[in-house]
């Protein structure tokens, strides 16, 4: 690892993150989901956390973990990955500087969502905690997936179930009304659920499962980087 | 001296297939070494063993010292230049920001970056998005992101195939450019005037084995024959040996007004080539 060369990786998918307009465009889908939910309701009241962790889990999954999954895809499909292989850049040199690039990029536009939605929320030490352990969820998922294909088509493959299922989890609650239904109880036990029982005081077990969440996506993110790193050596 | 590139017995198996069979060779210090070989006989797999992409299945391979396990080292990957068949470029970004990139990576200085620009005559197009310029710009600027750290050992896959002459002609003047600057250079081509033009050595490879290499003179001399072949102007041909007892003969055809060609029988290298695999080189 080298300062110097993940600056130089950061740099230039600073500019291709932001010349991509499928890159760029994700950007706007927490702020304007923001915009729309502060117009609902008589516009004083706060957001309901259910909502405003709905936001948090478009953005992680739709820019954090799209964008990188993309970005890497994208390196591979055009044959550029090759060209950063064979410099004195290493694949985590290449990997942590495109992180610094979505994660940069998520920051932004969460940002600006909360300043336009009224999200009265208390930021607790647990609960900014478990932001974090999620965006590396999705940031570990993003990465093992982009390791894994090799074409910007084959990303969907992958994306959408995970924006569905990990990212728009409180959807379920419009699809399943009934709080018994199985689905339910599945659902109960998805990483941004744990977030949002946090946020509404609970601790020790949402965040142990919050913690195993991550934890298998450094497995699988390990994976992948163990199984790309010996294909190259065929 | 001892040579930057040596190859002794190098194989290659694929899952079904042997594309590299026996393979030797030795490259010394500032020259051009020349791979040539019809479609699929082993040229790109060779340059990718030697630039550390594929492990050879067998045979011993030293490129600056480095036997191929140490090819993944940086030490060795930093004194590297490649130009493979498929390198690419950032299509959103402009020149400038490609080069940028690597001038970081290599940790270099932007006056390298400035003096290869100039070299290949692309200083004015530095802020063009690369998908803005032609196939043969692309090409010059993947020679610049590939020589811009002074490698000490170019590898180029086919650097000059689909483009147009003049294009072309700019490439070698860079590579003899770099190559007097003492980088030892290793290309493969189907194009034998290429090869004539550049290289100091050149191999012939048909399906995975060398066939024959040598200098492109030496390879023409040992491949010439003595006759003398006459072409008339119904299209009859003939052969004359060029010895004293055939001299009337000669003397005839060179007043015959019915002779339209009359051509010694040195042979191209692409003629050479064809002579020892029955392939035509294309
Ligand atoms: N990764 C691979 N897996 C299986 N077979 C391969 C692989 N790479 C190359 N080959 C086979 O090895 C042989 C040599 O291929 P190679 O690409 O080295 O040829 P080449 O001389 O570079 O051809 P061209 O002039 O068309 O580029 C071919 O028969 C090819 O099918
Ligand atoms: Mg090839």
């Amino acid at each position: 690892m080298n300062t110097g060369r993940i600056m130089a990786i950061f740099e230039k998918d600073l500019k291709e993150f932001t010349r991509n307009m499928m890159l760029f465009t994700t950007i706007l889908l927490p702020i304007f989901l923001a915009f729309m939910y502060s117009r609902m309701g008589d516009g004083e009241a706060a957001l309901p956390a259910m909502l405003v962790y709905l936001i948090v889990g478009v953005a992680f999954s739709a820019i954090l973990c799209s964008g990188i999954m993309t970005m890497m895809a994208e390196e591979n499909e055009k044959n550029t990955l090759r060209g950063l292989i064979q410099s004195p850049a290493s694949m985590m040199d290449i990997l942590i500087g495109k992180s610094l690039v979505v994660t940069l990029m998520t920051a932004a536009s969460l940002t600006a969502a909360f300043l336009l939605m009224n999200a009265a929320l208390e930021w607790s030490v647990a609960s900014i905690g478990a932001l974090l352990l999620l965006a590396l969820f999705f940031l570990n998922v993003g990465i093992a997936v982009g390791l894994t294909v090799d074409s910007v088509a084959t990303t969907s493959v992958y994306l959408l179930p995970i924006m569905f299922i990990f990212g728009f989890t409180p959807m379920v609650e419009i699809v399943v009304p009934e709080p018994d239904h199985f689905v339910r109880q599945i659902t109960d036990y998805l990483p941004l659920y744990q977030n949002i029982a946090i946020h509404d005081g609970e601790t020790v077990v949402p965040l142990l499962i919050l913690a195993a969440w991550t934890l298998a996506s450094f497995l699988y993110v390990t994976w992948a980087f163990r199984k790309r790193m010996s294909d190259e050596a065929k | 001296m001892k040579s930057v590139i040596s190859v002794e017995g190098l194989k290659k198996q694929f899952d079904n297939e042997e594309a590299l069979k026996d393979i030797s060779f030795e490259v010394g210090k500032g020259e051009i070494f020349g791979l040539l070989g019809p479609s699929g006989s082993g040229k790109t797999t060779t340059i990718k063993i030697l630039t550390g992409e594929l492990e050879p299945s067998g045979g011993l391979v030293e490129v600056l010292g480095y036997q191929h396990g140490a090819f993944k080292k940086s030490e060795y990957v930093r004194s590297l230049g490649i130009l493979s068949d498929n390198s690419s470029l950032y299509e959103r970004l402009t020149v400038k920001d490609n080069l940028a990139l690597f001038r970081k990576l290599y940790n270099t200085e932007q006056s390298k970056v400035d003096q290869v620009l100039k070299d290949v005559g692309l200083e004015k197009h530095i802020n063009k998005r690369v998908k803005d310029l032609s196939k043969g710009m692309k090409q010059r600027i993947l020679l610049c992101k590939a020589v811009l750290h002074e490698p000490a050992v170019l590898f180029l896959d086919e650097p000059t195939s689909a483009l147009d002459p003049v294009t072309t002609d700019s490439i070698h003047d860079m590579l003899l450019k770099i190559k007097a600057r003492g980088t030892t250079i290793m290309l493969t081509t189907h194009n034998m005037d290429e090869a004539t033009v550049l290289c100091d050595t050149v191999a012939f490879l048909n399906e995975g084995i060398i066939i024959d290499n040598g200098s492109p003179d030496a390879l023409r001399q040992s491949y010439k024959t003595n006759d003398m072949h006459i072409t008339y102007d119904d299209g009859r041909t003939k052969q004359i040996s060029l010895s004293p007892e055939n001299k009337v003969q000669l003397e005839a055809a060179l007043f015959d007004t019915n002779v339209v060609n009359m051509k010694s029988d040195y042979p191209t290298l692409g003629e050479v080539f064809k002579k020892v695999t029955g392939k035509e080189l294309v």
